[in-house]
């Protein structure tokens, strides 16, 4: 049953409302987690202990006010109310996520899981930060380990509309530089960029000791290029229109794509990323489920 | 080089299609906006120039392909001797066979027609494949039994063997007109036609026009005259047969005159003529001690026939080579009672004052005694009493003084004539003139003249005469004669001015010595209508008491009867006709000739009268009618053959020579070889086929290469 109320839900207009984004990501991740309790995510010892500075969005009760009191410093009390860790969602923004053969875009279907994935997190007691970019950052939600925020995020995610081009190294540069502390990073993207750049980016978060999570996002069209006759295709990222019969070139399309995806696959793989191909054909309660119950399956060995 | 179809070469801007398919393809661009332009980039860098080549290469191919069916289909043909050299041309021919009866003269072996028959299949074993070739058979008409040119030479053959000779004559223009018409509505680079014939000059009559017409097609179709002759110079035949008596009566004596004409450039000498009737053993016979060439002999040979009804009465010679004309049939009806309807129009207590009391005596020449044994039996009634008798039960009526009648009764007697019946008319005082010329001339067209003022003379003195000499009637030809009496004696007191009417039909028997018509007849149907001017009896003139009336009666009879026989004897080529009773409407007629001919006639209204037609009569001799009714009728008549076809002259030199300048003449000769010496080949050679083969690898090459040029790659 909710299954089918987040299918009805997953709609162009409904995805635009914070609200409605907000609800479905519920729906889904309730959905899928109804009779769990242990949290996918295991990344972090709970035996860590420290302060940490406080930033906008934390629940002040959990500020260290003899801390406050005799410093005047704004510290949180992380043995009592830490989470296991923080789970950084970067999400592409850029414009070739604008394409989409059906009902959704890439980016209203990567908005969708985004939410789902953020709303996971939260309800695991973790915490959370929302990076939308494109050749840098455009939106950022610090981290945060309040339930309620699913709704800034939301919010932040619904009104988001894909302009520019794609740079996801700097990004991954810069949040391997800023983020001192160890995370989950989630990455959801096409990955149309030079993949050489983006695996010296992920290379840099897992030396950071960060733990990436990749989400390739494809459109069925992309991955299949079914299209006949004469098509001219017009680049979504300013490049120049190509006149061509497409069915003719199929094979070597196909190929290039392969070459590119196990490429990308395959330097995941080598820096010890979980990669996941995310075709918007699929039912992304299908897609965030059976990620879920293979990280379970593989963080519990 | 030359097209069969030179409009169809404007098909070849057909090529333009193609490009105009690439162009409107283009233009129905479908536009896509694009993420993985990437991955595009490389595969169309990689892929372009080669789809470039293969576009260009499909685009000539389906060019190409159009272009040469367009050529295909306007059929280009070469004339020359390279051409000759590399095959040869496809036949479209028409192979006519004479089929007059010349063409049953045999050489004692085997006939002319059989010799073309045999010729005509070597002629077809002769054509290149793929040849076509039409069947007809030509005399005086032309027969299609195949009737356009067919690729199936089998059947050709077979009915060509199957193909039978008629007794028709030869009029060979109107087939060669018809086959060059037929010729000419045929694509084909070679277009011949075979003409089998005995070369008999009396076919060739219209000899100018047909050299004239070959002349105009000389360019695309070529006549081969085949002459099938072994130039018999022999031949009697029976040229003519005719009733000599004037009535058919049972068991009396009657002549038939036959004429014997000599063919042949020699005299013939010793020529027994025989008379049979029916299948009977001859009756008489005689010998012609000589018929010098080119000559004819009539002679008289008697018999009688024994039994009413149909007879067919042969005249035979003895047979030579030409079978045909050696025997001719002439179907007669014999009665044995004449009866003869008289109807008087004013019957009188009175023997001689009746208007039929010399008509009757005149009928009866017989001692009183034999009247009863006499064949002809007179039947007297009044005006009133011929509305409710049936016409159809005498052979001749007539009509003395009768002032009028009803006009059912008008109309039964136009179809009692019409459906062969005799009627005499003697006007008298009281007859009804009016009635007379707007009814039976006018409105139903039975008279042959109508009934202008009278003519009186004063007195005996002043009394006017029949002509007294220059009888040009054959009714009254006799008394040219001056030992048979004469007509001119008989005085005439009264007389109606005979009007004729100006039609075809109508003839002057006799006139008054005025130049006044005093005798006319005509044919009516298949009846005959004569008119007289005076009384039958003795009231307006003495003719009736006179020697000659008894003949003059008589001959009127007989050549009212032998209008009847006239429709039992057709010539070939003809309808049999017979206009039947009400009762056989709709009835079907069986006509039979022997073993030859069987057909199955409907009897239907034509012109408000039943009437029973065959198809045309092709075969000489007896046929046999049997009409479906209960009992069945049953009849006969003859078909007789025009005797000029007897005529076997040849073509002369002059004449052949003249066919030479525009057909191939070839006499016949046994093991002729046609390819040896039939006509060189025309040296046309169409390259259709083979343009077409190669669109056809053209088009499958395309099929191939587009297929494994749009397998993605």
């Amino acid at each position: 049953m909710a299954q089918e109320a987040s299918a009805q839900l997953l709609d162009p207009a409904a995805i635009a409302r914070a609200e409605a984004l907000g609800i479905l990501a519920r729906e889904i991740v309730e959905g899928f987690m109804v009779g769990e309790n242990k949290s996918p995510f295991h990344g972090f010892s709970i035996e860590f202990s420290q302060h940490r500075e406080y930033s906008p969005g934390d629940d002040i009760r959990h500020l260290d006010w003899k801390v406050l009191g005799r410093t005047d410093r704004y510290y949180l009390k992380q043995y009592e109310q830490e989470t296991n860790y923080v789970a950084h969602i970067l999400l592409d923004g850029s414009e070739s996520m604008k394409y989409g053969s059906g009902k959704l875009t890439k980016f209203q279907y990567a908005k969708v899981m985004a939410a789902c994935l953020a709303y996971v997190v939260l309800l695991q007691r973790d915490a959370v930060s929302l990076n939308i970019f494109d050749t840098g950052t455009r939106t950022y939600i610090p981290r945060t380990g309040n339930r309620d925020m699913i709704f800034e995020i939301a919010a932040r995610l619904a009104a988001f509309e894909p302009t520019g081009g794609t740079g996801i190294s700097q990004v991954l540069h810069e949040l391997a530089i800023q983020t001192r502390r160890r995370g989950i990073v989630i990455l959801i993207s096409d990955f149309f960029d030079d993949e050489s750049k983006i695996l010296e980016g992920i290379r840099h978060l897992r030396f950071s000791g960060h733990e990436v999570i990749v989400f390739q996002v494809l459109d069925p069209h992309e991955l299949e290029f079914p299209f006949q006759g004469m098509v001219e295709f017009a680049g979504l990222e300013k490049t120049p229109k190509l006149l061509t019969r497409p069915s003719e070139i199929r094979k070597s399309y196909l190929a290039e794509l392969e070459n590119f995806l196990s490429a990308l696959r395959l330097g995941c793989e080598k820096n010890h990323c979980h990669y996941t191909l995310v075709n918007t054909a699929n039912s992304l309660h299908e897609v965030l489920s059976g990620y879920l119950a293979f990280r379970r399956r593989t963080s519990a060995r | 080089m030359s097209f069969l179809n030179p409009l169809l070469l404007a098909g070849v801007g057909a090529i333009s299609v193609p490009v105009l398919i690439h162009l409107l393809n283009r233009s129905r661009v479908r536009r896509v906006a694009w993420a993985a332009m990437r991955f595009l980039h490389i595969s169309v860098e990689r892929n372009q120039r080669r789809m470039n080549v293969e576009d260009w290469l499909l685009l000539a191919l389906r060019c190409l392909l159009l272009a040469l069916l367009a050529l295909a289909l306007a059929r280009p043909t070469f004339q020359n001797a390279a051409a000759v050299l590399r095959g040869r041309t496809a036949v479209t021919g028409v192979v006519i066979l004479d089929n007059s009866y010349s063409m049953g003269m045999t050489d004692g072996v085997q006939s002319r027609f059989a010799r073309a028959k045999k010729f005509s299949e070597t002629i077809i074993d002769a054509m290149p494949g793929n040849s076509a070739t039409a069947i007809w058979l030509a005399s005086d008409v032309v027969r299609g039994l195949v009737l356009e040119p067919t690729r199936d030479l089998n059947l050709a053959r077979k009915t060509l063997r199957e193909a039978t000779l008629s007794d028709r004559s030869t009029r060979l223009f109107p087939a060669v007109r018809a086959a060059v018409e037929a010729l000419r509505r045929r694509g084909s680079s070679r277009k011949e036609i075979y003409l089998l014939t005995d070369g008999q000059a009396g076919g060739w009559e219209e000899l100018s026009e047909t050299i004239k017409l070959l002349n105009e097609v000389k360019r695309d179709i070529h006549l081969n005259l085949i002459l099938i002759s072994d130039r018999e110079e022999h031949n009697l035949g029976v040229s003519d047969l005719r009733l000599g008596s004037s009535l058919t009566p049972v068991d009396q004596s009657l002549r038939f005159e036959v004429q014997v004409t000599n063919f042949g450039h020699d005299d013939a000498r010793g020529v027994a003529v025989r008379l049979a009737v029916d299948n009977d053993p001859p009756s008489d016979q005689t010998v012609l001690d000589i018929i010098p060439a080119g000559a004819a002999k009539n002679v008289s040979l008697f018999t009688k026939l024994r039994t009413e009804g149909y007879h067919a009465v042969t005249a035979e010679i003895t047979g030579d080579r030409l079978a045909a004309d050696d025997r001719r049939t002439l179907v007669v009806a014999a009665t044995r009672r004449l009866r003869v309807l008289l109807v008087d129009g004013h019957p009188s207590r009175d023997a001689l004052e009746n208007e039929t009391f010399y008509l009757r005596n005149a009928l009866l020449p017989v001692d009183s005694t034999a009247v009863n044994d006499f064949y002809i039996e007179p039947v007297v009634i009044t005006p009133t009493e011929l509305a409710g008798t049936r016409v159809d039960n005498f052979p001749v009526v007539v009509l003395a003084n009768v002032s009028d009648f009803s006009q059912a009764t008008a109309t039964a007697l136009d179809q009692y004539v019409r459906r062969g019946g005799g009627l005499i008319v003697f006007p008298g005082n009281l007859v009804n003139a009016r009635f007379y010329n707007e009814e039976l001339a006018n409105r139903y067209g039975l008279l042959p003249a109508t009934l202008g003022p009278l003519m009186e003379a004063a007195d005996d003195e002043h009394a006017f005469h029949l002509q007294a000499k220059a009888y040009d009637h054959p009714l009254v030809t006799l008394w040219n004669d001056p030992a048979a009496g004469t007509l001119s004696s008989a005085r005439f007191l009264k007389a109606f001015r005979l009007q004729p009417i100006g039609r075809k039909e109508v003839r002057v028997v006799t006139r008054f010595a005025d130049n006044a018509a005093a005798m006319v007849e005509r044919t009516v149907g298949q009846g005959r209508v004569v008119l007289f001017a005076s009384t039958a009896n003795s009231a307006w003139n003495d003719l009736p008491v006179r020697p000659a009336f008894v003949p003059l009666l008589h001959r009127t009879l007989g050549a009212l009867l032998e209008q009847r026989n006239k429709a039992l004897n057709i010539a070939i080529g003809d309808r049999f006709t017979l206009r039947t009773s009400e009762e056989t409407l709709g009835k079907d007629a069986l006509i039979t000739h022997g073993e030859k001919l069987r057909q199955y006639r409907r009897i239907e209204l034509v012109e408000n009268q039943p009437v029973l037609q065959s198809e045309e009569i092709d075969l000489a001799g007896t046929y046999e009618v049997t009409i479906q009714t209960e009992p069945p009728v049953k009849l006969k008549f003859a078909a007789q053959a025009d005797p000029r076809e007897s005529r076997l002259d040849a073509l002369t030199e002059g004449q052949l020579t003249q066919l030479d300048s525009v057909a191939t003449v070839v006499h016949w000769q046994p093991e002729l070889a046609w390819k040896q010496s039939g006509p060189a080949n025309t040296g046309s050679w169409e390259i259709w086929r083979v343009l077409a083969w190669i669109a056809l690898v053209v088009a499958v090459t395309e099929t191939v290469l587009g297929q494994i040029f749009s397998e993605p790659k």
